[in-house]
């Protein structure tokens, strides 16, 4: 399947803003869509459109910390970049301490914009790359059988396979195969690799 | 370092209480200042320490090295130090320390500062001066 192209979304309650930055995005060579509000956006968008956001902070109805937390709610990680001619600390720092990508304060210079919406771009494709490969492990996890995914558990958790067969209350011959097909059905080269996938797929304290 | 850190200390607690009152000793947890701070921030810094240890490492090395410590509460940067290179010093802070509360005190209104502050790993920004309500409120909530 052929990759969607990244597109940057503009939401700003201002006509003059959002004509003048999808212009400045053209002309850096940049997809963009503008809509007029959050309501506008949450219509339109796709989780599976590559991108960033450019949102204004002050809008009527759904202002853009609003809507970044709606953002959150829904799991969507497209990365922000906040603009506003009202910013004040408390508010940046809020923005960032919920995820901001950036937060921009108007005026700021073209380039400048140009400069976070590309660094943006660049993190959203990191942050798909590694749902990607979080989403491969989960499938991968979700092919074991119960035992296997005990014998997996307990594997890394640093146990032998004697130690393995002691707790589960079977042959260690039996864990040896379990952990075979862990192996496999994980297409892991070695424990260490599985290990890696584990802590890949934790929760995150 | 760490041992000269603690000679250094400025302030400490005789009571035993926790930075919220009754919910919990946190007695042995400390609060590092780095930097010196103007005299009003040093005054609401100062009031902390009914509640922690606060202490002022004489320099910035020694503040970094008071936060690799087991009692490392929360890591404070004051407001004398705009001509440091703080992203730098967070970014050495956190990498010390993953989960340590760093808290920024900046100018009002240095929106940018305080952007480029929460992008290197600050906790939270506060602007000076800086209430101390606001200080205790922020630092209480980080390290409980």
């Amino acid at each position: 399947m052929k990759d969607l192209p990244q597109t940057v979304f503009v939401v700003d309650d201002d006509d003059a803003v959002r004509d003048s930055l999808r212009m400045l995005l053209k002309s850096a060579g940049v997809h963009a869509e503008t809509c007029a509000s959050a309501q506008d956006f949450f219509s339109i968008y796709d989780a599976s459109q590559p991108g960033c956001l450019v949102l204004d902070v002050r809008m009527p109805g759904m202002s853009g910390l609003e809507m970044q937390h709606e953002l959150n709610l829904r799991g969507l990680t497209m990365p922000v970049i906040f603009i506003t001619g009202h910013g004040d600390i408390p508010m940046a720092v809020e923005a960032m301490q919920h995820g901001a990508f950036d937060f921009l304060q108007k005026p700021f210079r073209d380039q400048e914009l140009l400069d976070r919406v590309q660094r943006a771009l660049v993190r959203d494709t990191e942050n798909r790359a590694r749902l990607r490969h979080t989403d491969r492990i989960r499938e991968r996890l979700a092919s074991l059988s119960p035992r296997e995914r005990e014998v997996l558990d307990l594997v890394t958790q640093g146990k032998a396979n004697k130690m393995v067969a002691g707790d589960l209350g079977v042959s260690q011959r039996t864990v040896e195969i379990h952990r075979a097909h862990v192996m496999q059905k994980m297409e892991a080269g070695s424990l260490a690799e599985l290990v890696r996938m584990m802590m890949a797929v934790a929760p995150s304290p | 370092m760490r041992c000269n850190a603690r000679a250094e200390m400025a302030a400490t607690n005789d009571n035993g209480s926790g930075l919220n009152g009754d919910r919990g000793p946190s007695r042995e947890r400390t609060i590092i200042v780095a930097g010196q701070s103007s005299e009003r921030t040093r005054e609401v810094l100062r009031a902390l320490s009914k509640f922690a240890n606060v202490i002022w490492p004489t320099s910035l090395e020694s503040a970094l090295a008071q936060t690799s410590s087991q009692d490392a509460g929360c890591l404070v940067i004051a407001d004398d130090l705009r001509e440091e290179p703080i992203d730098e010093f967070l970014q050495e802070a956190r990498e010390l320390q993953r989960s340590l509360p760093i808290f920024v005190i900046t100018d009002p209104d240095d929106v940018a500062e305080a952007v480029s502050a929460m992008r290197h790993g600050a906790t939270a920004v506060i602007e000076i001066p800086p209430s101390y309500a606001a200080l205790c409120e922020e630092v209480s909530r980080a390290m409980q």
